[in-house]
């Protein structure tokens, strides 16, 4: 990243001194969760991402794509989630390309590490990092401060305490695929119904050695019921006061490039030998 | 204070000329033949893999490398120079566009971004010119040429015809094959080869060449190609091979992603190439 | 103070309807009680079928217009083609997330149609880049909370042009009625494949 850029930060700085309050970002509340498997890890995420308390995305994407064999779920300051997984996605590819090999889990979770450490907690992500590589299936969460956790079932967000204590009840060893989905997208759900921070459907990835299974949607038990009524006005409700049809040919009153004939008037230019 | 004394090693010669440039395409013309054909539906890169020696392990050795999932090079010159701007395509193919479009570059922004580079070690003080001119190929996303005389007729059949704001360029999508020399200067082709015996090569490429190609027949193209210029015995070692083609969304990794496609670009395995020599 | 975000007031709305989107702003410029302008909108287009609305902070609403003018322009110089809609809508991610630590106080609305398939394209930011890729509608400015509701009643998907035009404007006219700072007469544009309809809306003068 070639930086950030604060040439507004001293005037939003005078700005909030003066008792403006700062700018609302969208966050994810969130429920996210993980959990590790024999034979791979799954990972699942809510829906909601709000603003305040209004409801900004009913059908957000919280899992983030880093590689194809490692997914993150992102709980925090929405944006902050959206580009440091795509930051870090973007250097381990280019890693990867030049090592001919496979990125590894702990790589990326190392780079998130000290990417949110060198912004002490001021890069609101809250992840969970979750993958298959060469050395085996991992998981982890990293926390905006740069701290980093591994476990074998992990939650974040608003929503983790009610993630957790489905976990903390049925967790066992040694599960299955089904089993790891199961209680993942359990852990979800009661994110979704016991915390306001989250909502609408559940989203699971399920990582395993040969590919990477996204199943967006996976659950959708807060589908709106169909209107039964259409409140359609009738065409010509609206008082229009003065109306502009611009057709597609006169579209081009922009910068437009086009291309001149060679054989339209004047002498072509001389360019090169 | 270092880069006070450090001039231009470029500089022009009382003829006009700039004889560092030319010096680095005749390391360019005593490298390894490389050669690129573009088809209807992509596009095959072949080069020749030269070891200088019995010993030397011809399998961590790549001359052919993937920039983007749908953009790939192969060079002619100087290995180490090579290595260099592909790391630099890379990166600047990241730095440059992904991350700020969150897509790749179109082939025709990341030659432009690697011929900046190669361009900028014929001006700078301190460096010497890149010896290597690159052939790179890519597809681009956009409107391909079976595709746009259908939307001509679609759109233009009103009484006049206003000019669309749509030019030839990147607008056209479908394979792309450019050339890039240590000027840095660039070239688009519809076939071509750099490297030791690039005018063989050509010759018989334009004997060869018909428009219409298909990707299977531009790989066959390629190795007959090849086999002209070749001083060593042509096995799935010896020569390497990369092709533009259909998305392979078996090397994706991933499913259920909506929109997502495979690479375009792939190099072919040892044994996908003796597949073709035996065909041949 | 109040916040940068209700200095000047404002609204802003985009629809997806059948083959067409719809983008629709309010002409209000205020000074907190005061209103300075019933002209001033803000609603920008940046190629034949990618629009973008800018509410907030009138002064950054003006900035952030004309930066945008500038690499759109660019973009088009370099490429030699028009930016799509969700190209459009990264690059005003990205560039929004470089001032992640001293944002532009705007909540920016794209609008527009795939250059390719023609496919309705919609989204919406925070004042830090973060995408909200909505199917039915996206929200912006002062009056915000009231067009979350009027949309989310109104707004019923496939709707064809003309009945998108009703359901955007009365969305819009009626949602900034119930808000102070927002108001004073509105730009509705339609998007379709082959024309752009943009319409001034007579609204209450108070």
């Amino acid at each position: 990243m070639p930086g950030f850029d604060f040439s507004n930060y001293n005037r939003n700085a005078a700005l909030h001194a003066r008792g403006v309050p700062l700018p609302k970002a969208t966050s994810t509340g969130t429920t996210i969760v993980g959990c590790i498997y024999d034979g791979g890890v799954v990972i699942a995420a809510d829906t909601r991402a709000t603003s305040g308390p209004i409801v900004a995305d009913k059908n957000c994407e919280k899992l983030h794509y880093i590689s194809p064999n490692i997914w993150c779920a992102g709980a925090g300051t929405a944006a902050d989630t959206e580009f440091t997984t795509a930051l870090i996605s973007s250097q381990l590819e280019l890693h990867s390309l030049s090592t001919g090999r496979k990125p590894r889990v702990v790589t990326c979770m190392t780079l998130l590490k000290q990417h949110l450490f060198r912004y002490q907690g001021y890069i609101g992500a809250y992840l969970v990092v979750a993958g298959v590589d060469p050395t085996g299936t991992h998981l982890f969460t990293v926390h905006a401060h740069g701290s980093t956790d591994k476990l074998p079932y992990v939650t974040m967000g608003s929503g983790s305490l009610a993630a957790m204590s489905v976990f903390e009840t049925q967790w066992r060893p040694n599960l299955t695929q089904e089993d790891a989905v199961k209680l993942c997208s359990d852990a979800i759900l009661s994110g979704i119904f016991n915390d306001l921070g989250s909502g609408s459907n559940v989203d699971v990835a399920i990582i395993t050695k040969e590919k990477t299974t996204l199943k967006r949607n996976y659950i959708k038990p807060n589908e709106r019921t169909q209107k039964l009524k259409s409140y359609k006005f009738a065409r010509g409700t609206t008082n229009v006061l003065n109306e502009k049809i611009i057709h597609k040919a006169d579209l081009g009153n922009f910068v437009t490039v086009e291309e001149i004939s060679v054989t339209g008037p004047g002498d072509k230019m001389e360019v090169d030998a | 204070m270092a880069d006070r004394y450090s001039f231009s090693l470029t500089t022009f010669s009382p003829s006009g000329k700039l004889v560092q440039i030319e010096y680095a395409l005749n390391a360019v013309n005593q490298g390894v033949t490389a050669l690129g054909i573009k088809a209807t539906n992509g596009i095959v890169l072949a080069t020749e893999k030269k070891s200088s020696s019995p010993l030397a392990d011809p399998s961590s050795l790549s001359k052919i490398s993937l920039i983007t999932p749908n953009i790939g090079m192969v060079y002619s010159g100087m290995g180490p120079d090579y290595r260099v701007l592909v790391d630099r395509a890379r990166k600047v193919s990241h730095t440059n566009y992904k991350r700020i479009y969150n897509e790749y570059p179109p082939t025709r922004i990341l030659v432009q971004d690697v011929a900046r580079e190669v361009q900028e070690a014929t001006q700078s003080g301190g460096v010497r010119p890149y010896g290597v001119s690159l052939l790179i190929a890519g597809w681009d996303e956009g409107i391909l040429p079976e595709e746009e005389d259908t939307s001509k007729t679609s759109t233009d059949d009103g009484e006049q015809k206003k000019p669309s704001g749509k030019t030839g360029g990147i607008l056209k999508g479908g394979p792309m094959l450019y050339q890039v020399d240590p000027s840095g200067s660039y070239f688009p082709w519809k076939a071509t080869a750099i490297g030791k015996s690039a005018t063989t090569a050509k010759t018989f490429l334009e004997k060869r060449y018909t428009e219409g190609l298909e990707l299977e027949d531009a790989v066959h193209i390629a190795l007959l190609t090849l086999k002209e210029t070749i001083e060593g015995e042509m096995t799935g070692d010896t020569i390497e091979i990369g092709i533009v083609g259909p998305p392979a969304d078996h090397l994706l990794g991933v499913e259920g992603v909506e929109g997502a496609k495979g690479p375009r670009f792939r190099k072919l395995t040892p044994q996908e190439i003796e597949d073709y020599l035996t065909n041949l | 103070m109040s916040s940068p975000f209700s200095i000047n007031g404002g609204a802003c709305v985009a629809m997806v309807g059948k083959d067409c989107v719809a983008i629709a702003c309010d002409l209000r410029l205020g000074l907190q009680a005061l209103t300075v302008s019933n002209n001033f909108p803000k609603v920008f287009q940046y190629g034949e079928h990618v629009f973008l609305g800018l509410t907030g902070l009138a002064t950054d609403v003006a900035t952030v217009s004309d930066l945008f003018r500038y690499k759109v322009n660019m973009y088009r110089l370099r490429e030699e083609r028009a930016i799509a809609p969700r190209t459009f809508a990264n690059l005003v991610s990205s560039s929004l997330y470089e001032r992640r630590f001293g944002p532009y106080f705007v909540s920016p609305v794209v609008a527009g149609l795939d250059p390719k398939t023609g496919e309705p394209f919609i989204c919406g930011f925070d004042s830090i880049g973060c995408i909200d890729f909505a199917k039915d509608f996206i929200v912006s400015g002062t009056a915000s909370d009231q067009l979350f509701g009027m949309c989310e009643s109104l707004w019923e998907p496939n709707l064809p042009a003309e009945d998108l035009f009703e359901t955007i404007s009365q969305a819009l006219l009626n949602a900034v009625d119930r808000d102070a700072l927002s108001g004073w007469g509105a730009h509705v544009y339609i998007i379709e494949k082959d024309k752009v309809t943009k319409r001034l809306l007579k609204g209450r003068q108070d």
